[in-house]
């Protein structure tokens, strides 16, 4: 019984998109950042600094994430950043690519359940990630920056 | 001197200075030293539309055995050269950290496309200018046990070139390297990998160890490029080819133009661009980017597959001010058109190409009529100190 709920805290879902605050501390430790906390109004705003990278966590009032943003130089770990929708970005962004060769421009994957838009150049990648479905009221897409 | 012409690249073992006679970016007596050509719609395999290509001479660092690459994208929203190993005949130096390990990379590019594959040595030539010894890219999905699908880029990766639409990218952007000091400072950038034993590590790599951009490190023209491009009519054209200079003003026919506005940007190459009285942060003018993308809900996308393309019914005749760090300000009109009815026409090079995304990206079409001259961070030129844009 110990030995099971060790390993219930020890292999949490790895994530911060659609899953509560506390992903947030997780995803700090994983990727060896800080972390600096603010409220706005009906949202409060996790940001956490990794290498050259500012990595900003969306948390709606009932403690979920709704959206994750990146920039910066380097790579974020989308993996641990998307969670459970990693897998989803993965596949829409192989047929994406598949569906219009000859034809690229910057990636904007959207569906009723996930939107993802990657951009940039050397030096400065910037991306966001949210959940149309969960965003609080009153903020807007563009909010999410 | 000894050419072999294979399907994909032609192969050539000559010696440095008289490497290079074809018509793709390689000196030729008519041709200045400092002078590739970049062409749109002419090659069989940069077949994107609004895609610029050209062609370098790559050898085995200190010899004179050497292969022109041609078909190489000129990115000036990257830096460094990155060339698919299947493409290369010619075997270049694996680089290693300080403990022998192979060193690795993972570049991500703005339309998600990502490359994974080892860093090494090699001697570029570009155009007539002398050899400049560099670590660049090559990109090999297997590279230290990996695979297109498991990597430590966590993506699937691009492994062919004829469906990616180049051989390589040759990336001239504003930088001396492609990451700087982030990389050089921190272990956890996720972009340099060191690997052992099939298993990679991100890694720290010093500055003079980092994919860099050729230029700066040439004995002359280590200031930048100019790069121009003719402009095409409203239907766009089947090709369209121009000119990337080295040096901006170091010789005669790369001399600032009178009237030329500069604008620099910040540590990262970003400015602001200011569109229907909303100003748009985290702006960029790429010639990768094969469209002008930018935020408006008033133009109506098109339908599936081109739905990351704007597809108004008439064409529309707009304007931006891009804003430098240095507070200067352009106005730049520009025309969208319907991107379903342009693809239709067969052709390649297009001024009018658009797209939605949140930020402000001026590919292509920005550089098509127009000379654009790209300072390199801290070089020095008639316009300034790099980073910064001209045109």
């Amino acid at each position: 019984m110990t030995a099971l709920m060790y390993l219930t805290v020890l292999v949490p879902a790895w994530a911060a998109l659609g899953q509560s605050a506390a992903s947030v501390e997780r995803d700090r430790t994983m990727m060896k950042g800080e972390r600096q906390s603010r409220s706005g109004t009906g949202y409060s705003i996790e940001t956490l600094t990794v290498a050259g990278m500012t990595i900003k966590e969306y948390v709606a009032p009932n403690g979920t994430v709704f959206a994750v943003t990146w920039r910066g130089t380097g790579a974020p770990n989308l993996q641990l950043l998307l969670g459970e929708y990693f897998d989803e970005y993965r596949n829409e962004l192989a047929a994406a690519r598949e569906r219009t060769p000859g034809i690229r421009a910057p990636l904007v994957l959207k569906s009723s359940r996930l939107v993802v838009e990657r951009g940039g150049h050397s030096r400065f990648l910037w991306g966001r990630a949210f959940l149309p479905a969960a965003l609080p009221s009153g903020i807007q897409t563009e909010d999410i920056q | 001197m000894t050419c072999v012409r294979g399907t994909v690249v032609m192969a050539c073992w000559c010696l440095l200075t008289a490497c290079g006679s074809d018509n793709s970016g390689n000196n030729t007596p008519s041709t200045p030293a400092n002078a590739l050509t970049v062409s749109i719609g002419a090659s069989s395999v940069c077949t994107n539309v609004n895609e610029p290509c050209t062609a370098v001479t790559v050898c085995q660092p200190g010899t004179s055995t050497c292969q022109i690459i041609s078909d190489l994208l000129v990115d000036v929203g990257s830096v460094g050269l990155r060339i698919f190993r299947s493409v290369l005949s010619t075997s270049l130096s694996q680089a290693v950290d300080s403990q022998g390990r192979a060193l690795g990379e993972c570049v991500f590019f703005a339309d998600g496309g990502t490359e994974w594959g080892p860093v090494q040595i090699a001697d570029v030539v570009l155009g007539g200018s002398p050899p400049a010894r560099v670590p660049v890219h090559v990109i090999d999905p297997t590279f230290a046990g990996q695979s297109a699908s498991q990597n430590p880029c966590n993506s699937t990766v691009d492994s062919d070139p004829q469906a990616t639409g180049f051989n390589g990218i040759i990336g001239l952007g504003l930088f001396r390297q492609d990451c700087g000091p982030v990389c050089a400072n921190n272990d956890n950038n996720n972009l340099y990998f060191a690997c052992a034993a099939n298993s990679c590590t991100s890694t720290a790599v010093p500055l003079s160890g980092q994919v860099q951009n050729p230029v700066w490190l040439l004995p002359v023209g280590n200031n930048g490029i100019v790069m121009s491009l003719p402009n095409v009519p409203a239907t766009g054209a089947a090709t369209a080819s121009g000119s990337l200079l080295i040096g901006i003003g170091t010789g005669t026919n790369n001399m600032p133009a009178a009237g030329v506005s500069v604008l620099t940007t910040d540590a990262n190459g970003v400015l602001t661009t200011v569109y229907k009285g909303k100003t748009i942060g985290s702006s960029i003018i790429d010639s990768g980017s094969n469209g002008l993308f930018f935020p408006d809900t008033s133009i109506p996308s098109c339908a599936a597959p081109l739905q990351a393309f704007y597809c108004p019914p008439n064409s529309l005749n707009l304007s931006a001010t891009i804003v430098g760090t240095n507070g200067r300000q352009i106005a730049v009109p520009f025309q969208v058109a319907n991107t379903q009815s342009l693809v239709q026409t067969g052709n390649a090079a297009f001024n009018n190409l658009g797209g939605e995304l949140s930020v402000f990206d001026w590919g292509l079409p920005f550089f098509l009529g127009r000379t654009v001259y790209i300072g390199i961070e801290g070089q020095s030129s008639p316009l300034g100190t790099g980073p910064l844009f001209a045109f």
